[in-house]
């Protein structure tokens, strides 16, 4: 599903003239297989966020090539790369990145909206992906008006709905509380286990670790420790 | 995503922000509406200038002054030219005259007399290019004459004081005018001639047989008397000059001093369309020629320079209300930048996002030109009907009739729409620019 060799980036710091280079990951090379659930663990500053990014397409590597279901990613350009997003990609954020002007319904449906897909198809799909996250009847909500498990669910019903075979999640857990975490689990192993959608989760939580068939663990950019959680 | 969800997007996005919104489509709409205003004047007046023109006879003719060859030498119209005119396609008639060359005192009786100009006259073509008689007949014999509309309204009585002998018209009031029947009676024409440098007078006396109807423009004023071409031979055999030219034949300075032939001859063509084909063929068979339909050409460049300045400064107007638009347009991709960083990283690709910022300035662009071409009609409206009510009553004055001030063709609406849509369009470019420019992650981090 995801293959990265050699992988290495740097942020450029500072103004003109006056630059410094910031080693935040050394040649890191792993491999995802479809169906897993991956987690990557690792210090605040460790990286893992840079490494998410990158794999999303959000910002560029400097060395070394990402390949997602045999595409060579890491060459495309701004629209590819959105394109590739749209079709192959579910995302959850921490802070959920809902539109707030827009109601839980209407956010879920976005991705559908931009797929380009009919009205009628739509508002079933998206009606359907409501109902499946539990929030039936709460569609007309708008974000600041649902509380933070909801919305996390809102938005893994966007991120669900155009069916991607790969979902990135950056911190998923880190604005929820225990019991909703707990919830938001089992909801992921259900949805692995189901459709077999492949997940990547960055988290340093170890009871979100612990769900991950496989751990990746960074340290200073660099790769100290892979397999399973213990 | 498909255009029907970008709009209902950018109205989604326009409701949030009514007031700013509201403001620059008024701007947009009123520098719409001030380039419409503004050019319409010019296409008003020019439509009247037109329509005046076309309404009048002479947009037919062609007036022949002479011919000239290569070498420039000049001469005058003789019967040869006329016979080749007439034998031209589209050709209706060609009207020729012979005018006196000198001023002729006419008297009527021994109480009436007045300074007229004569001419001979073919009235065959007369007839032909639309010339009526207002009363009487043509005349039949050599020593019958025709006169022209204000022969009699400028026959000035010989006892009266001259001070209030005019009306306001410059015609002799109504009450002095010879005011009995005028066919039939006898007139005296009265010519001079210098001979061995001695002037002397000669009298021809001329039955009137009738009268001339009215020029078509209120403006111009026929006093002329019509004679036959036998009476013009008559003249210049008492003067010894061609055409009856005041000089002194016997003097070998004055040799050739007037051409022989016509002076006055116009070729009336078909119709409108073929006006510009006569004469051009005319000219190139070196005849000197001049025709209303040439002059206009001159008078429609104009009216096409004035056109394109005051589009030129509405198009001024439209540009500062258009720095409303990248304003607003600014400030909208700024309000919306989180928004715009998630759906990019939700797969929103960069064409998308210009397109969406692009038609919503275009929109804007699009409602403004709607209000301001209906603003603008109205405007033109109230301008026709309140303008003249204002100038008539400042000067005192009477306009003409169907002078139109302001008159807005569909060509304008096209123009000015066109011109808002572009300035609208460019000014919503950059900001849209900036909008594929936004980075998702500082987006996202609420950093823009
Ligand atoms: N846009 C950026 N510009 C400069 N430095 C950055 C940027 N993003 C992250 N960093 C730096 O890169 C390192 C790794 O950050 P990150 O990937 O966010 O770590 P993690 O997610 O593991 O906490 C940190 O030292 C951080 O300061
Ligand atoms: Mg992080």
């Amino acid at each position: 599903m995801i293959d990265v060799n050699q992988l290495t980036h740097h942020f450029t710091l500072g103004k003109k003239g006056n630059q410094t280079k910031l080693s935040v990951l050394e040649n890191i090379s792993f491999h995802v297989s479809a169906g897993e659930i991956v987690t990557i663990v690792g210090r605040s500053g460790s990286g893992k966020s840079t490494l998410l990014n990158l794999i999303s397409g959000f910002i560029r590597p400097t060395q070394g090539e990402i390949i997602i279901e045999d595409q060579k990613v890491s060459n495309f350009d701004e629209s590819e790369f959105a394109h590739f997003r749209l079709n192959h990609m579910g995302f959850i954020f921490q802070n959920f990145q809902l539109i707030p002007s827009m109601t839980a319904f209407q956010n879920i449906e976005l991705p559908l909206i931009l797929k380009g897909m009919g009205e009628t198809a739509r508002k079933e799909t998206a009606l359907a992906m409501l109902k499946k996250v539990g929030l039936e009847g709460f569609g007309e909500h708008y974000p600041s008006e649902l509380s933070g498990g909801q919305q996390q669910r809102v938005s893994i019903a966007r991120a669900l709905v155009l069916e991607p075979p790969l979902i990135l999640a950056d911190e998923p857990t880190g604005s929820l509380d225990s019991e909703t975490e707990e919830d938001l689990l089992q909801f992921i192993q259900q949805l692995n286990k189901e459709l077999g959608i492949t997940f990547l989760i960055i988290t340093h939580d170890d009871e979100v670790a612990r769900i991950g068939h496989r751990t990746i663990s960074l340290a200073d950019g660099k790769i100290v420790e892979s397999g399973v959680f213990s | 995503m498909k255009l029907k969800d970008q709009f209902r997007f950018i109205l989604q996005n326009m409701k949030k922000n009514k007031i700013r919104v509201f403001m620059t489509v008024l701007a947009t709409a009123m520098g719409c509406a001030f380039l419409i205003v503004l050019a319409s004047v010019a296409f008003g007046l020019h439509d009247s200038v037109l329509k005046d023109t076309m309404e009048s006879r002479e947009i037919n003719e062609i007036e022949i002054a002479g011919y000239e060859d290569d070498n420039g030498t000049y001469r005058s119209i003789n019967d040869e030219d006329i016979a080749r005119f007439e034998e031209m396609e589209n050709v209706r008639t060609v009207t020729r005259a012979k005018v006196v060359g000198q001023e002729i005192t006419a008297s009527l009786g021994d109480d009436y007399e007045g300074t007229i100009s004569a001419s001979s006259t073919y009235f065959p073509a007369e007839l032909e290019a639309g010339a009526r008689l207002a009363e009487g007949r043509l005349p039949e014999s050599s020593n019958e004459v025709v006169i022209g509309h204000h022969f009699i309204p400028l026959l000035t009585p010989s006892n009266e004081n001259t001070e209030d002998l005019w009306d306001e018209q410059g015609f002799v009031k109504e009450e002095l005018r010879y005011n009995e029947a005028i066919i039939g009676e006898t007139i005296t024409l009265e010519l001079k001639k210098i001979e061995d440098g001695e002037e002397s007078t000669g009298q021809f006396e001329v039955t009137v047989t009738g009268v001339m109807e009215q020029p078509s423009r209120e403006w111009m004023w026929d006093q002329k008397v019509y004679i036959s071409e036998d009476l013009l031979g008559e003249m210049e055999a008492f003067t010894g000059t061609p055409r009856a030219d005041l000089y002194d034949p016997s003097d070998e300075e004055n040799e050739g001093l007037i051409a022989d032939g016509y002076n006055s001859v116009i070729v009336v063509a078909a119709n409108l369309e073929s006006v510009q084909g006569i004469s051009d063929q005319l000219k190139d068979q070196n005849y000197l020629t001049y025709s209303i339909v040439n002059e206009m050409k001159q008078v429609n460049m104009l009216f096409t320079i004035a056109k394109a300045g005051l589009i030129f400064i509405g198009t001024i107007a439209i540009l500062i209300a258009s720095i409303g638009i990248y304003n607003t347009m600014t400030m909208a991709v700024t309000e919306r930048a989180p928004d715009i960083g998630i759906m990019k990283a939700i797969g929103a690709s960069p064409k998308v996002i210009k397109r969406i910022f692009l038609l919503e300035s275009s929109y804007i662009g699009l409602i403004g030109a709607a209000i301001g071409i209906v603003a603008a009609y109205i405007i033109s409206i109230l301008v026709n009907i309140g303008l003249p009510l204002i100038l008539e009553a400042v000067f005192e004055e009477e306009l003409p009739a169907g002078l139109m001030f302001s008159y807005i063709p569909f060509s304008l609406v096209v123009i000015a729409i066109v011109i808002c849509l572009t300035v609208t369009i460019l000014s919503g470019f950059r900001p849209a620019k900036r909008a594929t420019e936004i980075d998702v992650l500082k987006a996202m981090r609420r950093e823009v």
